[in-house]
């Protein structure tokens, strides 16, 4: 075999650059794609922690027998609760979702009360729905604050000061800092970024690679003095080319839509400036190489376009299910999770958007792993390219 | 000047009794069995056999596609199996597939493979212009190939396998597929190539096309070279006067497609 040309591996990838953005529809809607997420993540997250907090601020109380505890009615209607006196059909409409929650009543409130007894006022609400806990939580603190308020006025009546009946306090300490807080929120952020970086480069491996099987060129190509190791490379360095497109697509969209939507108004100050976006390139460059590379030696499998397809499908869904272990573990995370591909991308970024301080050893893995992956892809790659059991019709 | 001695090519293929048999089992078919034959420069060498016979195989073998199991082969001295590189620059191959990258321009299709052939800018540039010219490109060659005809595809493939001059120049069924019109312009460079004393090897299993244009025919069936020589030797040898009874007789029967 000729020696390895640098000029052949440039021919290749420029060949293949011109010939994947030739294909406008194809690329137009990855790059539409990945870029329209980003925003589109960010919106809805304005509107869904917009109307939460519309939700807690306007709400309304449906009370049952509310005529016998006229007293806290106002002090309801002074916190800026809207009372709705006896609802239908209350147990009914809480369950269908119509009602978020209920209070009932005891109707033997204003006696016991005046009596000196204790007197049990029921909140109804269905736990398993998420969207009714605030508004639950809420009405149940507004109780709450009522009780302890009469109890401490009869306390001082006594005589007795109010802090004898609360020997203990409880007081919280969240450590996490603000952008901690609101980067929870926005971690989401981070799964798109990585998404980017694997929709970007599907479209490009797939028609490298089965798409050169299905347009047989491949026969003609390998008679000519490219070698495999060439063709691999230049393919590779091609499809990493589109797919830093679309991760620099789905950043600027990221950018632009945290610009325009006010999130800080809704007390989420989201930072994402000139360091948290270098922060994301620096992870997301290797990964943007890392992806094509190991969806490429997926693709050269098989004989036909199916078969290749096919296992290229394996691929992007083993590179789509790794941050789940991120995402759903609830202990802290071990050693090793930087190092998993994917994953560790997928913590270290999160860890940017927290604004915390990233280990110069989770630097090396941000590099090194997807250094040594590209490698074993692209050996793989250019021995599945050069081998004659894969040419078409044998 | 193509030398092929004693050249094998076993495939393993795995076989189902049935569509829903979970075990499969393996064989060993071998597609080309001891095939010799020399074609010469400034000749046209046909390679003439039923469908299956192994001329793809054999053709594969030669373009360094696919390496042989048995025998040596050389390209104008160059021996197939140590020396590839030398091999491929002194083939040009119109292969099986023929395809054509479908977003490239038939200009740009011709000048990728020129430039991979190791071809300067400008040489490339040149000796593409200059095959558009002699193939009649010239009013498709800046468009994208995809919806060129079966015909018109069939004059890029060939100018990309000639772009950077071959001597040796291997064709397979470079007529199938085509109509009357492409199939005489197909035949007549076929002409032109061996009027430059290029050395041409062909495939084809059209009887009158190979006796309108070989100087030398290599009959091959079953994987085996059954006859070599010109046509008068193959009328001479069976005794028949057509090239078609002789072809069936040297095959040894009459099953064709039916076999």
């Amino acid at each position: 075999m000729s020696a390895f040309s640098l000029t052949r591996l440039s021919l290749v990838a420029r060949k293949e650059v011109v010939d994947l953005l030739r294909d406008r529809k194809s690329i137009f809607l990855a790059l539409f794609g990945v870029a329209i997420s980003g925003p589109l993540v960010v919106c809805l997250l304005y509107f869904v922690a917009q109307s939460i907090q519309g939700r807690i601020e306007k709400i309304t109380a449906p009370i049952v027998n509310a005529q016998f505890a006229p007293d806290f009615v106002r002090y309801l209607e002074r916190r800026g609760v809207k009372v709705e006196a006896d609802p239908q059909d209350y147990e009914a409409r809480v369950k269908n979702g119509e009602l978020d929650a209920v209070l009932v009543v005891d109707p033997n409130y204003a006696t016991a009360l005046a009596s000196g007894r204790s007197v049990t006022i029921t909140l109804v609400t269905l736990s398993s729905r998420e969207r009714s806990a605030p508004i639950a939580g809420r009405l149940a603190g507004e109780v709450r604050s009522y009780a302890a308020m009469i109890g401490n006025e009869r306390m001082i009546l006594r005589g007795i000061a109010p802090s004898v009946a609360r020997p203990l306090q409880l007081e919280e300490l969240d450590l996490s800092s603000v952008e901690q807080r609101s980067a929870r929120f926005l971690q989401m952020m981070s799964f798109y970024a990585l998404f980017a970086g694997l929709m970007g480069a599907i479209a490009a491996a797939l028609d490298v690679t089965a798409g050169e099987r299905e347009r047989q060129t491949l026969e003609p190509l390998l008679t000519t003095p490219v070698a495999a190791s060439e063709l691999a490379i230049g393919k590779w360095l091609a499809v990493a080319l589109v797919n830093l497109l679309a991760v620099t697509a789905s950043m600027l969209g990221f950018l632009i839509a945290l610009k325009l939507v006010p999130l800080g108004k809704l007390g989420l100050p989201f930072n994402f400036g000139a360091r948290e976006f270098a922060g994301f390139m620096a992870v997301l460059i290797p990964f943007a190489f890392m992806v094509p590379g190991v969806l490429l030696a997926f693709g050269a499998a098989g004989k036909t376009a199916k078969e290749a397809q096919s296992s290229l499908t394996l691929a992007v869904s083993l590179v789509g299910l790794l941050p789940l272990i991120s995402w759903l573990r609830q202990t802290k995370a071990p050693w090793w999770d930087v190092w998993v591909p994917v994953n560790g991308q997928f913590a270290v970024l999160s860890k940017v958007l927290r604004a915390e301080a990233i280990l110069p050893l989770e630097w090396v893995a941000m590099w090194a792993v997807p250094v040594l992956i590209c490698i074993v892809a692209l050996v793989a790659f250019a021995r599945r390219l050069g081998d004659e059991k894969m040419l078409a019709g044998r | 000047m193509i030398e092929v001695e004693g050249l094998c090519k076993r495939f393993t293929v795995r076989e189902r009794t049935s569509a829903f048999a979970l075990k499969a089992s393996t064989r060993v078919v071998t597609a080309v069995d001891n095939v010799s034959f020399t074609a010469k420069d400034g000749e046209v060498t046909g390679l003439l056999g039923p469908n299956g016979a192994g001329k793809t195989t054999t053709l594969r073998m030669l373009s360094t596609l696919l390496s042989s199991d048995a025998g040596s082969a050389r390209i104008d001295g160059a021996d197939l199996a140590s020396e590839r590189a030398t091999v491929r620059q002194r083939l040009g191959v119109l292969g099986d597939a023929k395809g054509l990258y479908w977003r490239l321009t038939a200009r740009e299709n011709i000048n990728y493979f020129g430039r991979l052939q190791g071809l300067s800018l400008i040489d490339s540039q040149q000796r593409t212009t200059a095959l558009i010219d002699e193939l009649g490109l010239h009013d498709l060659a800046d468009r994208p190939t995809q919806g060129f005809s079966q015909g018109e595809r069939m004059k890029v493939a060939i100018a990309r396998a000639l772009v950077h001059n071959p001597q040796t120049v291997l064709l397979d069924e470079p007529t199938n597929g085509l109509d009357i019109m492409s199939t005489r312009s197909m035949r007549d460079l076929i002409r032109g190539l061996k009027a430059q004393g290029k050395c041409v090897l062909f495939s084809s299993h059209i009887m009158q096309e190979v006796a309108a244009l070989c100087d030398r025919i290599v009959i091959i069936n079953k994987g085996r070279a059954v006859f070599s020589g010109t046509p008068q030797e193959v009328l001479a040898t069976t005794g028949l006067d057509s090239l078609e009874d002789a072809f069936v007789k040297l095959i040894g029967s009459e099953e064709g497609l039916f076999a």
